[in-house]
């Protein structure tokens, strides 16, 4: 993780893959980018694990432990007197 | 004929659609699939205006997966109790409807031509955030717009594009029509209609964008276009219509700083998984109610992010697809910052009313009546409703009803010195010289709102703001410039942002409690006896009449049927 206050948070260079597919469509066949989105979008879809319910599952109770925790720890913060985090 | 020697142009029509968006789009297309006769008025381009111009990712909420109707209806009266606190805060009748008919409107869109289903065919159920089932249904509508003003096209509406309307007319009580410039030629029209409905989405701009100053109008609000001056909020306010809950209500807790977006979806829901907020240190907190935000600020945790490097690969994945759908340009805008979600954090502008919409507008029943006769309201300028699908759905089922409300309604007649005073209001910014030019005005209508009301509200804070906004208007607001058509535009904008300001100033002077997110500093408890109780503002012989009325609960048969 970038700090976030720093320049470099800001300085990076980044494509999101669906984008870099989106240009590459649109140089190859001299179209829009929005055309290519139409035409890339139904690959790129197959690539992801939408259905698969067991995974998504195991994400979430993940997710909602962490959540959990995390509203614990600042409960704590709130019960001390000591300024700052 | 006397109508004609006022106007450049008279137009007759059953039905006045005042505003092109994704709710007033399908309102008109099916008024006149209905046999009404529809003129749909549009300050823009309706191809790729309004909220839902640049595309949209889910739309609406379905009652399965065990999900029913009245589950549904409680998970709005608990999201804004969460915004809120106790009591009701919008009519629970309006979800009822919303819930009952979503299936009825599935088929209505598929009728409209959009695509509701995935790429392979089926329709695809994206998990909500607040059930965790999968209710809600995940769509491709880049082109939503486009579609919707086709097949407006299509089924023969009389598109006015390029045109603002300036007020409604009424005539004993009731809502006659509307006029209207044209904001490249200047044209002044009168439009006379048996029945309107307002379709102009919320308002924000009395408040701070999020997108820097010197984009001007070309600004973005959290998940809303620049556009919303509250254009619906104010007409309809001051032909006589109550607005209601200008003071509570007034946002969705955080925007995003630098307009680089993830969409609201994807944080809310994100399938599943929602994103994790952080202070500067990186520290996780719980989502960031006011009074959390409260807590960090004094605590110097001050300011604070939202991440989702959380998610795995395949969850990124599908927050790019959902920003594509939502907001293409977002996938360019972020890779011209060099933002990767994986490893940015977003850093969240909070905490203040950003965007009234939701829970404030005008009132309305189930059946989208607003308090005044011949006035029908929708979508995010309704009480109630808010979001896209909402829009769509409360469109289409008040304009399956509008030839009931037509054939009861008789022949509109219109008081030609109220058309002759809404001209003089209209054209006057073209005649001055040297006068104000409405984006100052606008500007400092911002500073007040953002200075003296904000976050932590106080007595002394909003009388002194009230009374800088009452020397705005007096001073300035007549010496609004246009130096083109398109100015009147803005100037016509910009008096009903300040009629709106010093609306929701006034509420905020009511309202002396504190509760979920409207924080009074001088009266911190709750008052319970504002419990369901809301804050309605109406204009009455030229007079502001402001009233606590209390918002009715779920009608038996509803809770009945919706078991």
């Amino acid at each position: 993780m970038l700090d976030p206050m720093s320049d470099k948070h800001y300085e990076s260079r980044f494509t999101f893959p669906l984008l870099k597919l989106i240009k590459e469509r649109a140089i190859q066949k001299d179209i829009s980018y929005h055309d290519a989105t139409l035409e890339v979008m139904p690959e790129y879809i197959k690539t992801i694990r939408y259905g698969d319910i067991e995974f998504e599952d195991a994400l979430i109770k993940k997710y909602e432990e962490e959540t959990r925790e995390a509203e614990k720890r600042w409960q704590k913060m709130l019960q001390s007197s000591g300024k700052g985090g | 004929m006397a109508l004609e020697r006022i106007a450049d142009r008279v137009v007759e029509t059953d039905v006045l659609v005042m505003g092109g968006g994704v709710g007033g789009c399908p309102a008109a297309a099916k008024a006149a699939e209905r046999g009404l006769n529809v003129t749909l008025i549009e300050k823009a381009k309706t191809d790729r205006s309004g909220h839902s111009g640049v595309g949209m990712d889910h739309v609406m909420d379905f009652p399965r997966e065990g999900v029913t109707v009245l589950d549904y209806v409680k998970y709005w009266q608990g999201r804004h109790h969460l915004l809120c606190g106790e009591g009701r805060v919008v009519n629970a009748n309006i979800g009822y409807r919303l819930g009952a008919s979503a299936w009825w409107a599935l088929e209505e869109m598929e009728k409209l031509g959009l695509q509701m289903k995935w790429d392979d065919g089926e329709y695809h159920w994206v998990r909500h955030g607040w059930f965790g089932a999968k209710i809600m249904l995940g769509v491709h509508w880049l082109d939503v717009k486009p579609t919707l003003a086709a097949v407006v096209r299509k089924r023969g509406v009389n598109v006015l594009e390029r045109t603002m309307v300036v007020d409604l007319l009424t005539n004993k009580g009731k809502v006659v029509g509307a006029t209207a410039v044209n904001t490249r030629t200047g044209e002044f029209i009168v439009i006379k209609a048996k029945a309107v409905i307002i379709a102009t989405g919320g308002f924000a701009r009395c408040y701070e964008p999020e997108t820097p100053q010197f984009y001007k109008y070309k600004m973005r609000y959290h998940g809303a276009p620049g556009a919303i001056s509250g254009d619906g909020y104010a007409a309809g306010y001051r032909a006589g219509a109550e607005l209601v809950n200008m003071d509570i209500g007034t946002c969705w807790n955080y925007r995003m700083r630098d307009d680089i977006t993830l969409d609201f979806g994807v944080i809310d829901h994100g399938d599943g998984i929602r994103g994790k907020w952080l202070t500067w240190k990186g520290e996780e907190i719980p989502f960031p109610t006011v009074k959390i935000y409260e807590e960090v600020e004094r605590r110097g945790l001050d300011p604070i992010y939202c991440s989702v490097e959380h998610f795995p690969e395949d969850y990124q994945k599908r927050a790019e697809i959902t920003i594509a759908d939502e907001r293409l340009i977002s996938l360019k805008i972020g890779e011209d910052r060099g933002f990767d979600p994986r490893t940015h954090r977003y850093e969240l502008m909070i905490n203040k009313p950003i965007n009234f919409a939701a829970i404030p507008g005008l009132y309305a029943d189930e059946t989208f009546k607003a308090s005044l006769k011949g006035l029908y309201v929708i979508g995010d300028a309704c009480s109630g409703l808010g979001g896209c699908g909402s829009a769509i759905m409360s469109g289409l089922l008040t304009a399956d009803n509008m030839p009931n409300f037509v054939s009861e309604a008789g022949e509109p007649v219109v008081d030609e010195a109220q058309v002759e005073s809404q001209k003089q209001t209209a054209l006057a910014p073209l005649s001055v010289k040297d006068g104000t030019e409405p984006m100052e005005l606008e500007c400092a209508i911002r500073y007040i709102c953002e200075r003296y009301v904000g976050i932590f509200i106080s007595e002394g804070k909003l009388r002194e703001g009230l009374r800088r906004l009452g020397s705005l208007r007096r001073v300035f607001l007549p010496k609004l410039m246009a130096k083109n058509p398109h100015y009147l535009m803005r100037c016509l904008e910009v008096r009903n942002i300040m009629d709106l300001a010093e609306l929701h100033i006034q509420a905020c002077l009511e309202r002396k409690e504190s509760r979920g997110n409207y924080i009074r500093v001088d009266y911190p408890e709750r008052d319970p006896s504002r419990d369901s109780m809301l804050t309605f503002q109406r204009m009455e012989d030229v007079k502001a009449v402001l009233e606590i009325k209390e918002v009715p609960d779920l009608k038996p048969e509803y809770a009945k049927e919706g078991k």
